[in-house]
Formats: structure tokens, sequence, C-alpha cells
């Protein structure tokens, strides 16, 4: 008995270890954006500070803000990351449920493009893509010019076709193939029809991983940088604006593009912008941590 | 949907329901064509012609597979590039499905801070697929200031220089220390793309039965017998799951190096043609790739229905 003791402290101790030391490497770059952000620049230069700033100042996390014109950016990322992510999740819900429940002629076939959809790399089809927004409408008829236009990204996300829609389908039809078939039949024996059953039965049962799917709308609108910068030039999300940084600040903050900074010191201007692009979703990461974590066991993705 | 209510013809039930299914995936099916099946085809198209901006749009000039040959025979970094990926895409991903397994089976246990340690170990998956990431692992050249990045790589090299001098063990032998430096470089990478995998296998574990669990205990099965005996036929179909996704994450992810020489083609050089019948040739490298493993895996799975 005492030896099975002993065995079970020794592997309490290597989970601590192995968790401690892989938990740091996670930590790490995070702590370091903090406490780069508080730091002056000149700080960068002195080998002796490594963790804690010899001289704090605010005006790093300032001019970062100034530079990236971040309430601005903020927004119009919220109101494309919001407005993409809701579209999304009701879309992928609606054609989930479609593949799930019903059969007819062809389901296999299309069920295959949606596997499709997950295995082509954005990069194939994003070039007709800019060609398809740059003249969209029908030939001979009308064309308008869509870029720059936010309908770039909402009109894909409404009809299920926006980022990693595939796997969002795929998500929502496993997860109600899960639920019992006597929700549904109890609702059509009692006068609903599928619309009706889907809207009253399925969703309020789904809203769980409604919620897992939705976080995670969120979060990969958020950090898409590829299909912005393609369709966007003028309208600037979070991530294209990290992405711009160095010019940006060499522009807004300096007024000349070509003054040179050392590359050293530029890193505190480079790791403030990473924390305060990443903030918002920290945020939301902590308060909604469960969902992320237990949401997805829900959520159908498996089996 | 509803004319046909309007045309009052009598439907069998199930004619009626395939219309609703249709109805349910309407709205995709449109949009799947305009916003995805065309544009494949259409870069199917330009891969193997000549395009030529004007204005108003593009035109075309047939080459057949002149720009496959191009990207395959003449484009010096290309295959370099793609041969760079596979391998190491090959050597990562089984690395990755075994690091996520093992954490997973850790943070299934019950102890004190599992909330946090898990928060900790998911911190990845809301980080790891933006620019931020770019900057944090010193991948991502920002506007061409390649000085800049190479500080930034240096500081994630030395993160475990940090974590040796933290632990006291820095210096103890020049070989020792490169060695874990090596690995420990590695570690940073795989740790940063377990997130969804993790996952994933916990997903996975918590799945498996409590009779199964309860057998094993009362047959006296150590925990080494219990991970081979119950925990990995359990979690066999998730392997096949992780897999196809670490698959599909590397070849998809804007930083990988091929990928990153097509899109420079295209905005830079403008070589449409090419830049499309490079991005074939990857997305056929990807499938084969896939088709090889999914191939290879399904073997050694165990379903417990079947």
């Amino acid at each position: 008995m005492s030896r099975r003791k002993s065995a079970d402290i020794l592997w309490r101790i290597f989970r601590f270890v192995i968790l401690f030391g892989l938990s740091f490497v996670i930590l790490y770059p995070l702590i370091y954006m903090i406490s780069c952000t508080f730091r002056e620049r000149s700080d960068m230069n002195d080998p002796t500070v490594m963790w804690i700033p010899r001289n704090y100042t605010l005006s790093v996390l300032r001019e970062t803000i100034q530079a990236m014109d971040l309430w601005n950016t903020l927004r119009t990322t919220a109101l494309l990351n919001l407005g993409c992510a809701c579209f999304q999740v009701i879309s992928c819900a609606v054609t989930g449920y479609g593949f799930a429940r019903f059969s007819f002629h062809g389901k296999k076939l299309l069920f295959g493009i949606v596997i499709l959809m997950i295995l082509v790399p954005t990069q194939v089809i994003s070039l007709p893509l800019f060609f398809r927004f740059r003249f969209f409408g029908i030939k001979g008829l009308f064309t308008v010019n869509l870029i720059d236009n936010m309908l770039t990204m909402y009109l894909p996300a409404m009809t299920a076709n926006g980022i990693r829609s595939g796997l969002m389908i795929l998500i929502f039809r496993q997860f109600f193939r899960g639920l019992p078939k006597e929700l549904e039949d109890a609702a059509y024996i009692d006068g609903c029809g599928p619309l009706m059953t889907f809207l009253r039965v399925m969703i309020p049962n789904a809203m769980a991983s409604f919620l897992t799917v939705f976080l995670f709308s969120v979060v990969w609108y958020w950090n898409d940088y590829y299909v912005s910068t393609m369709f966007f030039q003028n309208t600037r999300t979070v991530a294209t604006m990290l992405y711009n940084l160095d010019s940006e600040l060499k522009l807004r903050l300096f007024g000349d593009a070509t003054i040179q900074i050392s590359p050293r010191e530029q890193i505190v201007w480079k790791q403030a912008g990473c924390l305060v692009s990443i903030a918002p979703l920290l945020v939301m990461y902590i308060f909604l941590q469960k969902y992320f974590t237990e949401g997805i066991e829900r959520s159908g993705i498996v089996g | 949907m509803n004319e046909k209510n309007k045309q009052r013809i009598r439907l069998s039930y199930s004619r009626r329901k395939e219309l609703y299914g249709y109805g349910f995936i309407g709205l995709w099916l449109v949009g799947t064509i305009v916003f995805f099946l065309i544009p494949l085809g259409r870069s199917l198209w330009y891969s193997f012609n000549k395009v030529i901006i004007q204005p108003g749009g593009l035109a075309m000039k047939w080459q057949g597979l002149q720009n496959y040959s191009d990207a395959l025979f003449k484009d010096p970094e290309f295959t370099r590039d793609l041969r760079d990926m596979l391998i190491e895409t090959a050597w990562k991903t089984p690395l990755i499905l075994i690091f996520s397994l093992f954490i997973a089976v850790l943070l299934n246990d019950k102890f004190h801070g599992r909330t946090l340690a898990r928060a900790i170990f998911f911190l990845p998956v809301i980080i790891a697929t933006g620019p931020v990431f770019g900057i944090i692992s010193g991948d991502l050249q920002t506007s061409g200031n390649s000085e800049a990045s190479q500080f930034s790589t240096m500081f994630s090299t030395d993160l475990v220089g940090e974590l040796m001098q933290f632990l006291g063990i820095y210096g103890i032998s020049e070989e020792m220390t490169a060695y874990i430096s090596a690995v420990a470089d590695n570690v940073f990478s795989i740790v940063w793309s377990s997130g969804i995998p993790i996952l994933l296998f916990l997903a996975a574990l918590q799945n498996i039965p409590l009779a199964a669990k309860e057998a094993a205990m009362i047959e006296g099965a150590s925990g080494w017998d219990f991970f081979w005996k119950i925990t990995l036929p359990y979690v066999s179909p998730f392997v096949l799951a992780n897999l196809i996704f670490t698959v599909i994450d590397s070849f998809t992810s804007p930083t990988n190096t091929a990928m990153r020489r097509i899109l420079t083609l295209q905005s830079r050089d403008v070589n449409y043609g090419l830049a499309s019948a490079m991005a074939w040739i990857y997305f056929g490298v990807v499938l084969a790739a896939l088709g090889i493993v999914v191939f290879a895996v399904k073997r050694i799975i165990f379903y417990e229905n079947d």
C-alpha cells in the first residue's frame, strides 16, 4: 500500500513540474508583452532589465494606441466581428440542421462540398474572390465595387461561407445528429412544421453549442488578417493594423517614414501592439473560459 | 418552401421532408456556388492561362501546363519551400498528437488548480491563429524589417535559457544547454499548436464509460495498463480527427513559407496564373498527404460500436 502511495506522490510532483514548466512556455510571451509595454524604450538596451522595467512609463502604450488609431480600429473590428459571427452561427446552424435531419437527393455530394470547404486553403480561391467583389453583380446588368465594403465579409458569413464555415457546419451537423429524434417527432405530432420545430425545439436545446461556435467564430474573425488585407484597403481591423504597425508607427508618431529606430527599441511598441490587440480577446476568454473549454464537449465536435 | 402550400398539391411525407431539406441548405448552396465553387473553378482556369490585367477585368491567354512546369522546374524557391513544409509537418504532427494526448491525460486528473491549468493550456486557441502569434514566434516579417524580427526570434529561442536559469540548471554543461535549447525551441511551437487537439482529446477522455474504468479497477490494473488498454483504444477515433485537424491547420496557416511565396506572387509580382498554379499544386500535395495519413490511421482505430 505504501508503495502505491509513494508512487502517487511521485506522480503528483511529476505532474506539477510538467504543467508548471509548460504553463511558463505559454505565459512567457504574455508576461513579456506586459513587461515591455510599461517600460521605457531605453530599457531595451539595458542588459540588466529582463522582466522588471527600470523606468515605468505609460507613454509607449499611449503611442501605440495612437499609432494604431485604436478606438476607431476597435470599433470597425467589433462591428465586423460580431456581425459576421452572428450571421455565421445562424447560417451554419441552419445548414448543419438541414444536413443532419433531412434526406434529399444529392446529399452525399453536397456534403462532400462541405468537406471540400474545410480542405481548400483560402489562398486558393482568394484571387477570384477578390475579382468577384471588385466587379460584383450580374454581368451586363450592373456591377458594383465592393472592395473596402464590409459586405465582402458579411455576405459570405450570411450564406455560411465565411472563415472556417465548413468546420462550423460540420460541428452543427454532428451536434444535431446527436439530439434524440423523439424531440422532433413530438413537435411534429403537436403540429409544428420543420421550420417551427427548428426554431422552437432545436435551437433552445442547442444554446450552449451556439455560444461555443459563436465564440470561436469571433476569435477567428478577430485574428484573421489574410482575408481582411485582401478585401480592405482603407478599412482597418486590429489584425491588419498590427501587421502594419512598423510603418504606421514611423508615419504617425514621427511623421517620417524613413526614420531609423533601433530594432531592439522597436520591440516595446510591437509588444504593446500585441497586448492591445489581444486584450479584448483575453478579457472575453477570462469571463467565458468555461464555454471555450467545456462547451466543445457538448457542441458535438466529438464523435 | 411555401409555394407547395399555395399550390395545394398533396405531397408525400418523404417528398415534403426532402423539400424542407433543400430549404434548410438552400442559402448555403447559393452562397457556396457564388463564393466557393465558381471562384474555385476560376482559379483552376487561371492556372492554365497567362492572366493579363485590363481596365474592367482580366484577359486570359491559354498556356496549357506552362504555369505548372514553371512552378515546379523554374521557380527556385517553390519546390524547396514545399519540401521543407512537408518535412516539418511530417515530424511535427505526431509530436503534437502525442504531446496533446499526454497533456489531456494530465488535465483530466483531479487536482487543485485544474481549472487554472486548463485555462492556460487552451490560451493558444485564441491567440495562435492571429498575427500576434507571428510576432511572438518571430515568424512574421512586418514590413520587411528583418532585423526587428530577428530580435523577436532571439527572444523566443532564449525562452528555455530563461527557464533553465529559473530552475537553476543553466550552464551545467555546454552541450546539454544547447541540446535542451534545440528541443525547447520546438516545444514552443508544439505547445502553441496543441490548443485544439488537447481540447478534443480531453473531450474524448471524458467520454470513456464509467463501467470500463470500474472494471479495470476491480481487475487491479495499474495506471500504466489503464492507459494502454482502456484510454488509448477509446481515444483512437479522435486521433484521426485530431490528425486531420493538425495537418490542415499547419498547411493552411498563412505563416508557412510556401503559402507566403504564393502571396508575394499575387500581390507583388502580379503573376496570377503562376500563383494559381502554385496554389493548386499546393492543394494537391495537401490532399495527397491527408489521403496517406487517413489511409494509414484508419486501420488502427477502434470503434466501440462496430
